[in-house]
């Protein structure tokens, strides 16, 4: 199991950088893995995102279409795309704590 | 932890003892160590160890092959160099055939006598997987296929949710509530197909095919259940799962009654489906078998859609995608659509036939365990990229795609990553039908 290692704290995670454990997340995981792509500050958009995101995986277990986030958070494809560099999946869905969706992502 | 016992070992050496495969045997006894393989490989171009050489990779398997099935690695294995087939070996060949190689070939092009490395690689896969031992990620990406149809198990209702959605932006964007992208309809000329990975986070490039179809007046169709054009049975060496996945495709074409599959843009599965689809299925397809990219080249072609490069200005390059290029023979035909679509575009060194992966295949982006190696060699991608001085990288395979994305962060490269249809359908000039 790898760990990932941000400003002093250390993470279980997988070999992608995903939350070993999602039930550990909470929001100052959050703005430290996002540190860790780069995103100094979470704004409100970047929070809703992942809130929605968040919400989809405690209730259905996986992560959302970007198509649920859209129309849940009101923003648009190429602002998730520009707010999440990585993406809905490798950027998002690791910040949110949830585990690699499969396939190619 | 596995531990190989007599009838995991025997299960896995049915694999070798294929009496049909000519090609096999005579691959696995013919490398003759020169080892000019070492420096055609990112692996070992970027590790620096020699475990990763393609050569090495090959005797993991051979050197099974002599001490089961030879007389002289039977009586004197040492001697022979055949080796137990044991959990020391077994964790070596995951390892080395699932964690250090992407099966892209370009060992293949340079080998002195033209020993088929990946289809060695493969085969040792297969020997893995008959032993349950292929790696967890990959796995769960194929029985998602499996168990749901597509490999991120995305529910029918919500797919079609995200279609509809994409018809809407398309009718707003071409301002004719006439545009479609029709879903399960019966008897249209084209069943095109989709990476789940669009639907499911990057929908766009869905428009944009949808696009391109509007702009020739295409008469086609997805499915709501079988739209999924990868195969992840084609990396994880279960051949009978490989096989059911192709079928389930090709059923839905035949329910459907579409004459041309076209498949999206997509490595493996463009080779999946188009070359090993009827050796799976054991059966010529009965309807036309062909990748996006073809199908834009002939639009082109024949006048069916019309382009205006210059709407495409940007300094681009191109990735090729090991399975459409140096493994499926459309080298010419790709450049002919983005030369036709892009006004300035510059090549990688190398580039065509002997470029380099992305580092993704093989069932890399879906194996988490080897994430750290990829993203390592594909520093030798990065690299590449860096020197041409592009703005964009163009490539026909959304596995590619998420590799180059995420090589593009690490290495902070800054350039945008584009499919063929995108920059296609930013280049077409549409009649507008009164």
């Amino acid at each position: 199991m790898a760990t990932l290692e941000i400003d002093g704290r250390t993470f279980e995670v997988d070999g992608d950088g995903f939350l070993t454990d999602p039930s550990l997340w909470n929001e100052d995981v959050a703005k430290l893995f996002a540190k860790a792509d780069g995103i100094e500050l979470l704004n409100d958009n970047h929070w809703a995102i992942v809130n929605v995101i968040r919400k989809n995986f405690e209730e259905n277990g996986n992560a959302p279409m970007v198509r649920t986030i859209c129309k849940e958070t009101g923003l648009k494809l190429k602002e998730i795309y520009d707010l999440f560099p990585l993406g809905p999946a490798r950027g998002a869905c690791r910040v949110a704590g949830l585990p690699k969706p499969d396939g190619c992502v | 932890m596995v531990t190989i016992d007599k009838e995991k070992r025997e299960k896995a050496l049915q694999i070798l003892k294929n009496s049909n495969d000519s090609k096999l045997l005579t691959h696995l006894n013919a490398c003759v160590r020169c080892g000019l393989c070492a420096g055609s490989c990112m692996y070992y171009l970027a590790m620096k160890d020699a475990k990763f050489i393609p050569a090495r990779k090959v005797d993991l398997v051979t050197s099974i092959y002599r001490r089961y099935l030879t007389t002289q690695g039977k009586l004197m294995p040492a001697l022979f160099n055949a080796k137990d087939l044991d959990d020391k070996m077994a964790d070596e060949m995951v390892d080395l055939l699932f964690g250090g190689c992407t099966m892209c070939g370009r060992c293949v092009k340079h080998c002195s006598i033209g020993v088929d490395i990946s289809y060695i690689v493969k085969k040792g896969r297969e020997m893995l997987a008959a032993m349950d031992m292929v790696p967890k990620t990959l796995q769960s990406t194929v029985d998602a296929a499996i168990n749901t149809g597509n490999n991120m198990g995305i529910p029918t209702e919500e797919f079609v949710d995200t279609i509809q959605w994409m018809e809407e932006e398309l009718v707003d964007e071409m301002q004719d509530a006439n545009a479609r992208i029709p879903l399960d309809e019966q008897n249209k000329h084209i069943f095109y197909t989709l990476n789940p990975r669009e639907p499911k986070f990057f929908p766009l490039s869905i428009t944009a095919m949808a696009k391109v179809f509007y702009a020739a007046g295409e008469s086609w169709t997805l499915s709501s259940k079988n739209y999924d054009v990868t195969n992840y049975g084609y990396f994880n060496g279960n051949n009978a799962e490989a096989t059911q996945i192709a079928r389930n495709l090709y059923d839905e074409v035949k329910n459907l009654h579409a004459d041309v599959l076209v498949l999206g843009e997509c490595g493996h599965g463009s080779r999946a489906n188009r070359w090993e689809g009827p050796n799976y299925l054991k059966k010529e397809y009965e309807f036309e078998n062909i990748t996006a990219v073809e199908l834009m080249a002939q639009y082109i072609r024949e006048g069916r859609i019309k382009l205006d490069k210059s709407l495409n200005k940007e300094l681009m390059t191109i990735h090729d995608p090991c399975n459409l290029i140096r493994n499926g023979g459309l080298l010419k035909e790709m450049r002919f659509v983005i030369n036709s679509a892009a006004e300035n575009v510059v090549e990688m060194n190398p580039y065509g036939n002997d470029n380099f992966c992305c580092g993704g295949g093989g069932g890399k982006l879906a194996m988490s365990e080897y994430n750290e190696r990829r993203l390592k060699i594909g520093g030798i991608k990065a690299e590449q990229i860096k020197k041409t001085g592009a703005k964009v990288v163009i490539t026909p395979c959304h596995n590619c795609v998420d590799q180059l994305v995420q090589i593009n962060h690490t290495y902070k490269l800054g350039v945008q990553i584009k499919t063929i249809a995108e920059i296609v359908a930013d280049a077409l000039i549409i009649d507008k039908k009164q």
